[in-house]
């Protein structure tokens, strides 16, 4: 199969490349520019482990076609934050011990950035943030400090207080 | 430790590797990648027991890009294994299970060499087969392995024709026990086949340098042992073999053995390029390490007021076509089965088969929630016919200090009662039966922290940073920031101030690895043995240099100090540089062995526990009156951990252990018909979510034992124990139905209703 040029949005930077057609958008992140901070397992949008943000939205990047990013914004977890400059989330994941293993958490985060960006306004409900988070699956936490983070981490993010939020 | 406060230890401080983590920095095995490397693949047979008659690579070798294609015709005949050397690289001729590998291919894509996969030609001749594991005891039952006794293997196992290894346990005059009985109870319980479902896969990338070395970069839970089990596989000395951990995903007992290595090692010294290759889920599901199945048969005799006097047992445990760590597992089985009970007469056997399916591993607690499901469900079974409330039951006949254990060991720190009655107490056990199809359950047991040496190098550096350089691979647990805190303690400088070095096998010390809830233990007790040596030569130095007495000189606030004297320690570390190459010591720890009674155990690898832990799991949930289906409401751990080294992270190994056991108990099966399995994949082999998790409550209880750290004891494996027993045990009070078979489905407890409602 014959590449093809592709031009690719990632974290606010673009890249020229040459693709293949059917390569994955993970594959791209991955194999051809090094970024590996976005992670591969199942490769069947099961585990979640490779969400990106796409347009704003968290999806599963092993099962989309770099092609299909072509004129939109990625983010990934590079992109998110850095040592020096901690997004909330990523620092309400260290501060509440949700990091274990670590392998799950880019695409958990992404995830919950992606979800909270929708609360727009409203520190949502454990149950929410379960279900929100539901596509990624973690095999060390047991997922209660992850949904705590997420919770801390959507009060900071969120001027309105809680009860406010409630009632809106 | 009385009387004394410690700063860093004992504190809920962040990981030291979480910002790498939540930043994508943290380079796993998965992500790491070396300029010009090929991807390996590899061939899995589509037969579960049949003979290769015809295998032809001729057209693979022939696409584009391919570089080396390698059969068990092109490396050397060697077999390898833990306990018995039964496995090949590849396929010798014969294969035993659906997917063992047969051929491996190194090209230039993934996309390519899956296409030379599928290029290679093959014809099987098959062969009788067996996949039940009673099926496999019979006489005229076909052999998995024709040559089983030409195999090397540990002396210790028992083995013939398809039992990889049988072990016993017991003491005293069963018979004579039963004969005693007021009632005698007989059960049997079955549990499946769970993977331990790391989120990062196997992979290794191997490259071979200018002296004949080759390097593995892998995710391995057990750097050495794969070092030696490689450079047994590639017909080398181990000094030539160096095995370095990247980062690692998450194991679980599911990467502490070969998996990919041997094929990215053998592919690399072919093509002469670095080699890559990484399982997918279909191959994790076919060909890992997962929890062996068991059938446990278990028979139990108490006095009229409910006191154990007699129990007799069986563990049969389903290798797979390898036996791997089966008989090992299997023969630990029998502790579990024994205990945290005193039992006057006990008699158990265990019994590891082959079959021909896949191979099968260590996960996390490996034979923990088998026999405790048999167990503790056994418990409650009986509690209910004598009309004792399970928990009293339990009570009248828990371990008590100065106990002898089932190898006639003598038991210390013992704390299951207290376990028990605070599990008890935060479940509200006086209200057993809150509504109409809610109820709830008990279970407990004990646990070993695993032995092993364990060597660390301290280096404190002249910015008055410290190294911490240990061959024990972070897994995920924080067992190693645990080790950091401990050694921060004993050097009185800072969390912050200690690095950790990556494991390389060329450059670090030895450790009998990340497994069996040992590295914080064992990891930290070789801290402490560093820092004293290290307050030693801090002491020498600094007494020559004040001309005072070393007994004066002390370590305080990162500052040396006598009488009035006060050098900060970075200066001390530099001064040490350039009078006598620098402050460095080799700290180094071992568990010591319990003293047993030889004439209680038999061909059992492990007959003593060492450093155990006590712990009950209590649970509150409903079962839907129609569908079966189980929400969890409420979910408390009361574990002994001896000494919190770090809460939070203690916290989270129970949290996400009680997740995995739930898996187990609710879920999680690989199915097998025929040998092949039919779920593989992560959409059909189902682990929980966020949505199957109730919130657990952890109780920690800090009785401290003899040898672990400021007393601390193994954390990691227990918490998936009891979920199983714990579970059931609910299930029957809310629901009415005994379900003895793992996973406890939906379906299973329908169809149980259905049944006896037709009765």
């Amino acid at each position: 199969m014959s590449r093809q040029p592709l031009d690719l949005t990632i974290n606010g930077e673009s890249y020229q490349l040459m693709v293949e057609p059917h390569w994955s958008l993970l594959q791209v992140l991955r194999r051809e520019l090094g970024m590996t901070g976005t992670k591969e397992n199942c490769l069947e949008a099961e585990c979640g482990v490779c969400t990106v943000l796409l347009d704003g939205k968290a999806v599963n990047s092993c099962i989309l076609l770099a092609e299909q990013a072509r004129g939109r914004s990625i983010v990934t977890i590079e992109g998110l934050g850095d040592p020096e400059h901690l997004h909330p989330l990523q620092r309400a994941f260290i501060d509440h011990g949700a990091v274990q293993c670590g392998y799950c958490i880019p695409g958990m985060i992404l995830t919950a950035k992606s979800f909270l960006d929708e609360c727009r306004g409203h520190v949502p409900s454990e149950a929410e943030v379960r279900e929100a988070l539901s596509g990624t699956l973690c095999r060390c936490t047991g997922y209660q400090k992850i949904v705590e983070a997420v919770i801390a981490a959507a009060r900071q993010l969120n001027s309105w207080p809680e009860e406010a939020g409630r009632a809106s | 430790m009385s009387g004394y406060q410690h700063r860093v230890a004992g504190k809920r401080l962040n990981r030291l590797d979480g910002i790498g983590k939540v930043t994508g920095k943290h380079v796993y095995a998965a992500d790491f990648a070396l300029p010009g490397m090929l991807f390996g693949k590899i061939l899995r047979s589509s037969e579960p027991h049949a003979r290769i008659r015809r295998l032809d690579v001729a057209k693979a070798r022939a696409l584009p890009g391919v570089r080396t294609v390698l059969t068990a015709s092109d490396i050397p005949a060697i077999r390898f294994g833990t306990a018995i050397k039964d496995r090949s690289v590849f396929a010798d001729g014969v294969v035993r299970f659906r997917g063992e590998a047969i051929a491996a291919v190194a090209a230039t894509s993934l996309e390519i060499a899956e296409a030379a996969v599928r290029a290679i030609e093959i014809e099987y001749e098959p062969l009788p087969a067996v996949f039940d594991p009673e099926e496999a005891l019979t006489s005229g039952a076909p052999l998995v392995h024709a040559g089983w006794s030409d195999y090397q293997a540990l002396p210790v196992f028992d083995r013939e024709g398809n039992v990889s290894g049988r072990a016993e346990l017991g003491g005293g005059d069963v018979e004579a026990g039963f004969a005693q009985s007021y009632r005698i109870y007989e059960h049997r319980f079955t549990t499946q086949h769970v993977h331990p479902g790391y989120t990062e896969p196997r992979s290794a990338i191997a490259s071979w340098d200018g002296n004949g070395d080759v390097i593995v970069w892998c995710n391995t839970q057990l750097p050495f042992d794969m070092k030696n089990m490689l450079a047994e596989v590639l017909d080398l000395p181990a000094s030539k073999v160096r095995v370095i951990v990247p980062g690692i995903g998450g194991g679980f007992g599911g990467k502490l053995r070969v998996g990919v290595e041997h094929f990215a090692a053998w592919l690399a010294r072919a093509s002469k390029r670095p080699v890559k290759v990484m399982t997918t889920s279909e191959e994790e599901l076919t060909d890992a390490y997962p929890r062996q199945p068991t059938i446990v048969t278990l028979r139990t005799g108490v006095s009229r007021d409910g006191l154990l006097l007699a129990r007799q047992g069986r563990v049969l445990l389903d290798c797979g076509a390898y036996a791997n760590s089966g008989p090992a597992t299997a023969a630990i089985a029998l502790q579990v089965l024994a205990g945290p009970y005193r039992t006057p007469h006990l008699a158990f056997e265990s019994v590891a088969v082959y079959t021909n399916k896949g191979s099968t591993g260590s996960f996390r607690a490996p034979a923990g929630p088998m026999a405790n499901f048999a167990v503790e469900s056994q418990m409650d079974l009986i509690a209910d016919n004598l009309g004792i409330d399970p928990l009293e039951f339990r009570l009248r006949n828990v371990y008590r200090e100065g106990d002898k254990g089932p190898a006639g060991e003598t038991l210390t720190s013992v704390s299951i009662e207290e376990c028990l009655r605070k599990a008890a107490d935060a479940i509200g056990w006086h209200d057993r039966r809150p509504a109409h199809g809610r109820g709830k359950g008990i279970a407990c047991s004990w646990w070993l922290t695993t032995g092993g040496s364990s060597g660390v190098y301290v280096k404190i550096n002249p910015d008055g940073s410290v190294t911490l350089v240990s061959g024990a691979v972070e897994l995920g647990s924080g067992a190693i920031t645990g080790a950091a805190q401990i050694l921060a303690e004993e050097l009185g400088v800072d969390l912050a101030d200690v690095n950790v070095a990556e494991v390389d096998t060329h450059s670090s010390p030895y450790d009998y690895g990340a497994q069996g809830s040992r590295t914080a233990f064992s990891v930290g007790n070789a801290c402490i043995a560093a820092a004293k040596d290290l307050r030693r030569q801090i002491g020498e130095l600094m007494a020559a240099q004040w001309q005072v007495p070393i007994d004066s000189v002390r370590l305080e606030e990162k500052s040396v100090i006598s009488g009035d004297k006060r050098m900060s320690l970075a200066e001390v570390a530099s001064l040490s540089q350039r009078s006598g190459g620098g402050l460095i010591s080799h700290g180094t720890a071992i568990q010591p062995m319990p003293v047993f009674d030889p004439s209680k155990v038999k061909n059992h690898p492990l007959p003593a526990w060492t450093s155990h832990s006590f712990h009950a799991h209590a649970v509150d949930l409903s079962v839907d009156q129609v569908t079966g289906e189980v929400s969890i409401h409420r979910y408390v751990v009361a574990q002994d951990v001896g000494y919190a080294i770090n809460p939070t992270y203690i916290e989270g190994q129970i949290e996400g252990g009680v997740a995995q056991g739930i898996g187990q108990t609710l879920s999680e099966e690989i199915v097998y018909d025929q040998g092949r399995v039919m779920n593989a994949n992560l959409t059909d082999y189902k682990m929980p979510t966020t949505m199957d998790m109730p919130r657990v409550e952890c109780i920690l209880v800090e009785k401290p034992g003899v040898n672990g750290p400021y007393g601390a004891k193994g954390v990691g494996e227990p918490p998936c124990i009891q979920p199983p027993a714990a579970i059931a045990n609910a299930i029957a009070v809310a629901s009415g139905v005994r379900v003895c078979s793992l996973p406890i489905t939906a379906e299973k407890i329908a169809l149980e209703r259905l049944d006896r409602a037709a009765d």
